[in-house]
């Protein structure tokens, strides 16, 4: 059974006060709120829609059954995501991750900054990676977090997709939180590398780089 | 590049809490002392809104999700045949 988790309340998560202590019937609007995030983070764990939809449900029997554990007040998303880490992980413990092809060793700070700025793509303004990860699209860029290795691919994909706090994040994972910190930091340089890879790949470097030089080349 | 004041961050110092400063993570003091660099650094300033953009725009992305309409009714109907039990 899962420990209940002593994190504070986030925006998505109803007050104490509407909470009460947790009955069956208190459960459901609990978990109704956080079904959709939910199944975004099961989706990038299991990359499969029909394994994302079985691992929510599976995960939502567990926690229904457990629900005596939570703490009314505390933060059910956190608590929830915890128990559904943990089934995923009992279901799919021997389910590799898409091995990359990119060496993430030694991945250097602000990777894409200092491409973009070599490749003569935007590097400057408001908004600068914008059109580059535009281009990108989703499922290129969930493809490329798949890519990471696996504990830093998953406290990356808690960390892009929901509002999660290190302390949060540390609590799903059960490791503390200067662990997610140190995985966070390599794991967003790693994405860097994999995305700027990736768009080299699919031709978008090339395109911005020759879209930029046209634009400045106007009067 | 120069500082007014020894109390402010070095261009390294700044550099070094950018996750942590983007993610929010740092004390309030620290947040103001990285925040006083970036308005006197133009340099640092570039970086820090590249990598925030590039972490905007992740975020953006993968929180496109599609979810089945159908999950919902999945997961309530699987709940009501637990409570039956």
């Amino acid at each position: 059974m899962p420990e209940p988790l002593d994190a504070p309340s986030t925006t998505t998560t109803p007050s104490p006060a509407d909470v009460g202590t947790l009955t069956p019937g208190g459960f459901q609007p609990l978990l109704l709120a956080v079904l959709s995030p939910a199944f975004g983070y099961a989706l990038r764990l299991t990359r499969n829609r029909a394994d994302a939809e079985d691992l929510v449900q599976d995960a939502s029997l567990l926690a229904f059954r457990a629900a005596n554990t939570f703490t009314p007040g505390t933060n059910f998303k956190a608590w929830f995501f915890q128990i559904l880490t943990r089934c995923f992980y009992a279901k799919h413990r021997q389910q590799r991750r898409r091995p990359t092809t990119v060496d993430l060793e030694d991945t250097p700070d602000i990777y894409l900054y200092s491409r973009s700025a070599a490749s003569g793509l935007p590097w400057e303004g408001d908004d600068p990676a914008a059109r580059l990860i535009e281009r990108l699209g989703t499922e290129r860029v969930a493809d490329a977090l798949s890519q990471l290795p696996e504990e830093y691919g998953v406290v990356c994909t808690l960390y892009f997709m929901e509002d999660f706090a290190y302390h949060e994040i540390a609590a799903v994972l059960g490791v503390p939180v200067g662990t997610v910190r140190s995985r966070l930091h390599r794991g967003r340089k790693m994405l860097q590398k994999v995305l700027w890879q990736v768009a080299l790949e699919a031709g978008i470097v090339a395109d911005l780089a020759r879209e930029e030089r046209e634009a400045g080349g106007r009067p | 590049m120069t500082h007014a004041h020894l109390s402010r961050f070095t261009c390294e110092e700044a550099f070094r809490r950018l996750d942590d400063f983007l993610d929010r993570e740092l004390s309030a003091a620290e947040m103001t002392l990285v925040h006083e660099h970036l308005e006197i650094c133009e340099g640092c300033a570039r970086e820090f809104r590249f990598e925030e953009s590039v972490l905007n725009g992740v975020r953006a992305k993968l929180r496109q999700i599609d979810v089945p309409a159908e999950l919902q009714a999945r997961v309530l109907a699987a709940l009501a045949a637990e409570g039956a039990r």
